[in-house]
């Protein structure tokens, strides 16, 4: 019984660490995106300085756009150099770039709309433009993360809700042995003076003794379950480019810990709360 | 000074049974007091009142200036340590020793450790059980067994010791020393009050009878016998 108690909340807590590493991740991917630029206007790289004011005249024309700023070739150079430098060191840094020049890079619009809303309506026409080889804006993969966001979130609150509950009446009904096992002591306890409080407390700390222990379970599969993950999924978001990535455990582990600590002493206490107070009554 | 107080008291159960009706009982400090009747006559219910187990549906207990009718529940375990209470089956800790179960007694009170050390051996010493104080309740006779219940009762030193059949279970040898030992009690301040089935220890205590038969007082006498259905009771107050 006791074992079946340390399971269930085990259960429970590895199905929120899950869920609540998933929001975390689509979270942290959320923000990196909205501080990308709106939407970035690509040239054809062969195109010439006059060329590309053309475009820039176009772009300015169009009765949507608030602001444009131009990033030159050698801009852009300079960014890949830095992002390189910071973030793949491992495969070489910003040395891969040696014997290339800023030739092959294009030159590129950040445009800030004035309305997120008509941001389809203008990549479609800047799409359209001569010269223009590629528009990308993010609005769209913001609008579609947050909504997966809000979805698992809603359900993961039911999920946990529910089996937090179960993991509630499960570890009750444990401690509720221990206390008919015990009642002719709590019996005898009541009637030479013992207060309520002074009885339930060793009947407290085997409820919250379960759930730690179930707790700790708990944190140590969904570690194990983490770094197991979260190798191969980043190396799968970097082929998938802009900018995506996942959370290091290292930046998690902490909330997740004091929210695994909280719950399971709060439903263990209040476990043995419930399945103890029929037999204060004498 | 009145220890125990009644003042038309009822008490009549949700099942509709009543169990006690206009009942007035003074029991004064240091008094020594038998309560007998048959089973079903309103003897538990009185102790159960004195306890607060139950409340009472008219009228008003008073205990040791504790005023039951208004006591809220959280100030029973305090009433309850202004009394020791002995029942027929005992009750001691089964997994704690002869020392432990009276210490527990002390223990619950949140007593210093070493109070505890001292007035344990002095409450086993006075039902003459020093010497098995390490043993467990098992391997005690059952009048060794009510004994430790009476160290345990009075190592709080209460002001009220309240006896629930304590000598039910045992042989008269046995029988009559629980009874010393309670008249021992008795003789060194505390007040006493058995309820009992036992004809002879009463007739031979000559002590004061409250006798309840349904629901009612029929005697309180001084000094009195256990009486039978023969007597012609009379009221003594």
């Amino acid at each position: 019984m006791t074992l079946a108690s340390i399971s269930i909340i085990s259960a429970a807590l590895v199905l929120f660490g899950v869920f609540y590493l998933i929001l975390v991740n689509l979270n942290y991917n959320l923000n990196i995106l909205s501080q990308q630029p709106k939407m970035q206007v690509y040239c054809l790289s062969e195109l010439t300085d006059e060329q590309v004011n053309a475009v820039k005249t176009e772009i300015d024309s169009n009765k949507y756009i608030d602001s444009i700023t131009v990033v030159s070739k050698k801009d852009a150079f300079e960014q890949l150099k830095k992002y390189l430098d910071n973030d793949k060191t491992a495969e070489g840094g910003a040395n891969i770039l040696e014997g290339y020049d800023d030739s092959f890079l294009n030159v590129s619009f950040i445009i800030k709309v004035k309305n997120p809303e008509d941001s389809g309506v203008v990549a479609t026409e800047l799409r359209s433009l001569a010269g223009v080889e590629n528009v990308v804006y993010s609005q769209q993969t913001i609008d579609m993360i947050t909504q997966v966001a809000n979805w698992v979130r809603i359900i993961s609150m039911v999920l946990i809700g529910v089996l937090l509950f179960i993991s509630l009446l499960i570890i009750s009904n444990t401690i509720k042995l221990t206390v008919f096992a015990r009642r002719k002591e709590i019996n005898i306890m009541k009637y030479i003076g013992a207060t309520d409080w002074f009885i339930r407390w060793p009947f407290i700390y085997e409820g919250i003794f379960i759930g730690i222990i179930g707790a700790v379970m708990a944190f140590l599969m969904v570690a194990y379950l983490y770094s197991f993950i979260e190798p191969k999924l980043s190396n799968n978001l970097v082929s998938f480019g802009s900018g995506f990535s996942i959370v290091k455990f290292q930046s998690v582990w902490g909330t997740l810990a004091l929210f695994y600590a909280g719950v399971s002493i709060v439903i263990g206490a209040s476990g043995s709360v419930m399945s103890i107070r029929k037999h204060l009554k004498v | 000074m009145k220890v125990v107080e009644f003042i038309d008291v009822s008490k009549k159960y949700p099942n509709g049974t009543v169990a006690l009706k206009g009942i007035n009982l003074k029991i004064n400090k240091g008094d020594f007091a038998f309560i007998v009747g048959s089973s079903g006559s309103g003897k538990s219910t009185l102790l159960k009142l004195l306890m607060k187990e139950e409340t009472a549906t008219e009228g008003e207990v008073m205990v040791n200036g504790y005023q039951l009718s208004t006591l809220e529940p959280k100030q029973i375990p305090y009433l309850r340590r202004e009394m020791g209470v002995v029942f027929q089956d005992f009750r001691l800790l089964p997994n704690k020793t002869v020392y432990e179960n009276v210490a527990f007694a002390m223990e619950i009170t949140e007593c210093l450790p070493k109070e505890i050390r001292r007035q344990v051996p002095m409450s086993l010493a006075l039902v003459g059980l020093s010497r098995k104080a390490n043993a467990y309740p098992h391997q005690l006779s059952g009048g060794e067994q009510q004994r430790v219940a009476i160290a345990r009762s009075l190592v709080n030193n209460p002001a009220l010791l309240i006896a629930d059949e304590p000598t039910g279970n045992l042989d008269p040898e046995n029988s009559w020393e629980i009874i010393r030992f309670l008249t021992e009690v008795n003789q060194r301040g505390t007040t006493v009050i058995i309820a009992t089935h036992e004809k002879t220890i009463v007739d031979a205590m000559k002590k004061r009878v409250i006798a309840i038969d349904k629901g009612r007082i029929t005697r309180d006498q001084q000094k009195g016998l256990y009486g039978d259905e023969d007597t012609e009771y009379k009221i003594y107050s």
